[in-house]
């Protein structure tokens, strides 16, 4: 149960809905239009604060590190060290909803606690994921940021009295923002809230998203300017024989994302399990095995690494190097993570992405110096490559690389590189990293490859052949009842299809039909009372109702609110009005869910 | 029902208040906010400028003190607060290539031309660190790249500096020919300047163009006619060339203006001293023809006599070993011939037989040469005289 608070937060009761009903009666619109305008507000906000935040971090970079930290400086080792110590402190006792990346603590708000984030929970992550990555702890900035702009989304949206239903979607929205300002890629930022927070794509929200989104991104730029995170190396694929070295990139990548996250899945449920005094010290001792790292000679592996990733996209250094920082980078950011020290994951999958990506290139230009792709190239694609497997976001790892590299020839080496370390990293490690955390912590969030893969069933998997009798609307009530005298026992058929002569179709129980011909009388005179024939037909004596409407083609579930007044639905085509597919009943519906 | 309505207006306007107060309270945080991000971020903005400039300026002074690993750290250090600053990036890329990480540097260098191709000075290190690395091709494409390329400040000289060095590599790499090419087009577009036109002489000569350094030599000599360096060269070109009364005038300057000179500290090469003693010695043997007829022939006579004197040595000298080769005894054909014979009456005669006889001294020197072993003396000078027969001859 303490696990499960550390990540959920439960939000103050308040006796609303009164208040809610009375808003929405006397201005109905009024929630749509606040929304749309909140999310430019939040998209600001987020943008501001993710600025600050990166400030932060480098400020306290320089503060604690120095200026140029370089191997054999004695403070590498006891800064990291002491301020895992801080962080624990004010992790247990002032801020203890801050732990991990914020991914998990965002989709826990979005599905659990109505999308409420606390402000102690926002100031808690800004400041401690900034002392922990400003100290040189191997994490980064990214998914905190999410996580400060879903914290901000939420505070905001309180302010206004907004319904559950839309205080819960202004998480993602604020995830959104947060990630975009912190990326500076905005497309990257959606597509990755919808793919591992939401889980879907829903035209409820993605307006919002896209506006917070780019507002976030437009205050960002007006500080760090648009250039991309990194410099991009010029980028050319001339010979399609090269996507084969690509290739090869994939499947590295996929067994790195491997090692990645069997480390990790194996030490944080252990040092969770140690007893609380140890998980006191849990950070500190991260800190100084990661600045013993760094310490020895490889600085480049504390903090995000960005400058790192930028050297290796310019070809700076030896494939041996890159390959050993890879390693290191995994060593130092299982424990920083698994310690519990706050901060995300996004950064050090880039980094090892890269650096994997940069040896794999290296090493090509070495040993086939026919291929003509650059070093660069190959850690951008890397970078994609580790997003896709190790975080299991396949289409967010595309746009991310071009959205970053702003070239899109560089799509085919992408697309394929991601897609084989992606399928590797699912055949061999079934649940994603992030789903497991969620399980480590004792929840039970949805899974958002499973959302995402989810086969929807239709109405034409269970619908069955027409084998109810069909009747005529246009007959008479005489006509309707010498046509059932063709049937054997028609006493014994529960249920009919009328044929409606506009097209439509009616289906009714037996018991209507005879009620209907008990009410017929048995002739019918005029005014001067000569007997005329009961011309009313069987439509006119069943009024203007009609079963709804079907196709094959519509959602299963969308048949499930007519059960209860019809007994049987027909299934009709959608180009022949009228024409008959099919029938579906109650019986067939929940037996077809039953099977799936 | 009318109170139900103005209840409901009530409760409308106070939702509409209520909300416009949010929102404008929201405007003001969110300014707020804004103003103090923005003066923090540009303390933090100014604060990174300051740490760069501080460690470009290690660098700088590292790479200048000669300490290039100590430059790299600070021009890293540099980058990562002023990241895509180009002159860092170059520092530090040559103070790679200086610390011998040639390979790293290359990379670097590579890297930046990618974004600048036709950057002069990244092709020109990208030369210097192909040539490092023995790629002789490549370092030939990007000199011609660097030449040819973008330059910031005077590009005429640093294109012209990297013609020179492009040619300077061909002849360590024995391209002899490219290198001339190279020169000459380096020459033809250079101004009048002696130290230049000095410097592409000496090139010239290495590239095995004599002609074409002397040329330069004497533009030299031309704008400053005591110059001893170009004195000395010509001089040596001249006598090379068989002028031998120019290698003796120009080398009889040098003399003077280095004991003329009081700030020349040279001593007179043992070189030198020979071209002047030889070219002395040659004007004395040589029978040219603007000699007076009398003097001439007593010039043929001593020759002959010199000449004959070498054949009888060498044919002793050969025949005791292997017996007399064809060569010889050709030779011995001609010394019995009227070349050998003609007395001082008929020479003065008859100037056909005087070139005759000149060209029996000059065929046994040289063919004596071949078979017995360099000559001494005066019959190496009628030996070197041998090798340009006309060169002095109007």
């Amino acid at each position: 149960m303490n696990t499960h608070t550390a990540i959920a937060e439960t939000e103050p009761v308040a006796a609303k809905s009164a208040r809610e009903e009375m808003i929405a009666r006397i201005a109905p619109g009024r929630e749509e239009r606040v929304f749309l305008v909140l999310s430019i507000f939040i998209g600001v906000v987020s943008g501001l604060l993710v600025v600050s935040f990166r400030m932060a971090i480098e400020w306290l970079s320089v503060l604690l590190l120095g200026s140029s930290p370089n191997p054999h400086q004695p403070r590498l080792l006891y800064i990291p060290a002491a301020a895992g110590l801080v962080i624990a402190v004010l992790t247990r006792y002032v801020f203890p909803n801050v732990r991990g990346s914020g991914i998990n603590q965002t989709k826990a708000a979005l599905y659990i606690s109505n999308g409420y984030i606390s402000f102690r929970t926002v100031i808690g992550k800004f400041l401690l994921s900034a002392l922990a990555i400003g100290s040189g702890h191997s994490l980064g900035p990214e998914d905190p940021s999410l996580q400060i702009g879903a914290g901000v989304a939420s505070l905001i949206s309180r302010r206004f009295g907004m319904s559950k239903e839309k205080l819960r979607i202004f998480a993602p929205i604020g995830a959104a923002a947060g990630l975009a300002a912190a990326f500076n890629a905005p497309i990257s930022a959606i597509l990755f809230v919808i793919e591992e927070v939401i889980g879907q794509w829903s035209a409820a929200v993605l307006g919002s998203i896209v506006l917070s989104a780019v507002a976030s991104v437009v205050v960002a730029r007006s500080f760090w300017g648009a250039q991309p995170m990194f410099r991009i190396p010029v980028i050319d694929l001339r010979d399609s024989r090269e996507l084969l070295a690509y290739a090869a990139l994939g499947i590295v990548g996929g067994f790195a994302s491997l090692l990645f996250a069997s480390c990790l899945s194996y030490l944080r449920p252990k040092l969770r399990t140690q007893p609380q005094w140890s998980q006191l010290l849990q950070p500190a001792a991260a800190g100084l095995l990661v600045g013993a790292i760094g310490f020895f000679g490889l600085t480049q592996v504390m903090g995000a690494g960005y400058e790192a990733i930028d050297q290796a996209m310019h070809a700076q250094f030896a494939w041996k190097m890159l390959l050993l920082l890879a390693l290191f980078k995994i060593v130092a950011t299982t424990l920083s993570f698994s310690s519990g020290t706050p901060g995300g994951m996004f950064a050090p999958t880039l980094f090892i992405g890269a650096m994997l990506g940069g040896a794999v290139g290296t090493f090509e230009k070495i040993y086939f110096p026919h291929l003509t792709g650059s070093i660069g190239s190959y850690a951008l694609v890397g970078m994609g490559v580790l997003f896709a497997a190790f975080l299991r976001a396949p289409l967010t790892s595309v746009f991310m690389v071009l959205e970053v590299s702003g070239n899109y020839s560089i799509v085919l080496p992408v697309i394929l590189a991601n897609t084989i370390a992606y399928l590797i990293s699912r055949v061999l490690q079934p649940i994603p990293i992030l789903e497991q955390f969620t399980h480590q912590d004792g929840l039970d969030l949805p899974s958002m490859e499973e959302l995402r893969e989810e086969s929807n069933l239709h109405l034409e998997d269970a619908m069955q052949p027409v084998t109810v009798p069909i009747l005529q609307g246009s007959e008479t009530i005489a006509d309707t009842l010498r046509s059932l005298a063709q049937y054997e026992d028609p006493k014994s058929i529960p249920l009919f299809l009328i044929h409606c002569p506009d097209g439509l179709w009616y289906s009714a129980k037996r018991e209507e039909l005879e009620a209907l011909s008990r009410d017929q009388p048995a002739t019918q005179t005029d005014d001067l009372g000569v007997p005329t024939p009961a011309a009313a037909t069987l439509a006119e004596h069943l009024g203007p109702e009609r079963t709804p409407v079907i196709f094959p083609d519509l959602p299963l579930s969308s048949a499930l609110p007519h059960f209860q007044r019809w007994p049987v639905l027909p299934v009709t085509n959608r180009a022949m009005r009228g024409s008959l597919e099919g029938t579906v009943t109650l019986q067939d519906v929940l037996n077809r869910y039953q099977k799936h | 029902m009318t109170l139900q309505t103005e209840e409901y207006s009530g409760l409308k306007r106070r939702l509409i208040l209520r909300d416009s107060l949010t929102f404008l309270s929201l405007l003001l945080v969110t300014v707020v906010l804004f103003l103090i991000t923005f003066f923090l971020f540009r303390s933090f903005v100014t604060h990174r400028q300051e740490l760069a400039l501080r460690w470009s300026a290690r660098g700088q002074s590292a790479i200048n003190s000669g300490h290039p690993e100590q430059a790299i750290v600070a021009l890293r250090t540099a980058l990562s607060y002023a990241p895509g600053q180009r002159s860092y990036e170059l520092l530090l890329a040559q103070a790679l290539g200086e610390a011998g990480h040639t390979e790293e540097s290359y990379n670097y260098f590579l890297g930046l031309w990618e974004t600048q191709p036709g950057d002069g000075l990244i092709n020109l290190s990208l030369a210097r660190l192909a040539a490092k690395k023995n790629d002789v091709q490549a370092a030939i494409n990007y000199y011609r790249a660097s030449i040819y390329g973008t330059w910031e400040g005077d590009g005429i000289v640093r294109r012209r500096d990297v013609r020179l060095e492009l040619s300077q590599f061909l002849i360590a790499h024995h391209d002899l020919s490219s290198a001339r090419t190279e020169l000459l087009v380096a020459g033809g577009n250079a101004p009048d300047d002696v130290p230049l036109a000095l410097t592409l002489a000496n090139l010239l000569e290495q590239a095995n163009a004599p002609h074409d350094a002397l040329t330069y030599y004497q533009k030299v000599l031309a704008l400053e006619p005591k110059n001893g360096t170009a004195l000395e060269s010509a001089a040596r070109l001249e006598y090379a060339s068989g002028h031998f009364d120019e290698a003796h005038r120009l080398m009889q300057e040098a003399m003077h203006e280095r004991e003329a000179s009081s700030s020349n500290q040279e001593t007179i090469t043992s070189s030198d001293k020979d071209i002047l003693d030889n070219s002395a010695r040659i004007l004395d043997l040589a029978p040219l023809k603007k000699l007076p007829n009398n003097e001439r022939v007593s010039r043929i006579l001593d020759a002959r006599t010199l000449a004959k004197k070498r054949f009888d040595a060498c044919s002793a000298q050969v025949s005791t070993a292997s017996g007399l080769s064809n060569p010889l005894q050709n030779l011995a054909t001609k010394w019995t011939s009227k070349d050998a014979t003609s007395n001082r009456g008929a020479l003065l005669n008859d100037p056909t037989q005087q070139d005759a006889t000149m060209q029996l001294v000059f065929d046994t020197e040289t063919q004596t040469s071949k078979l017995c072993g360099a000559p001494t003396g005066d019959d190496a000078l009628l030996l070197q005289l041998a090798k340009f027969p006309h060169a002095m001859e109007p």
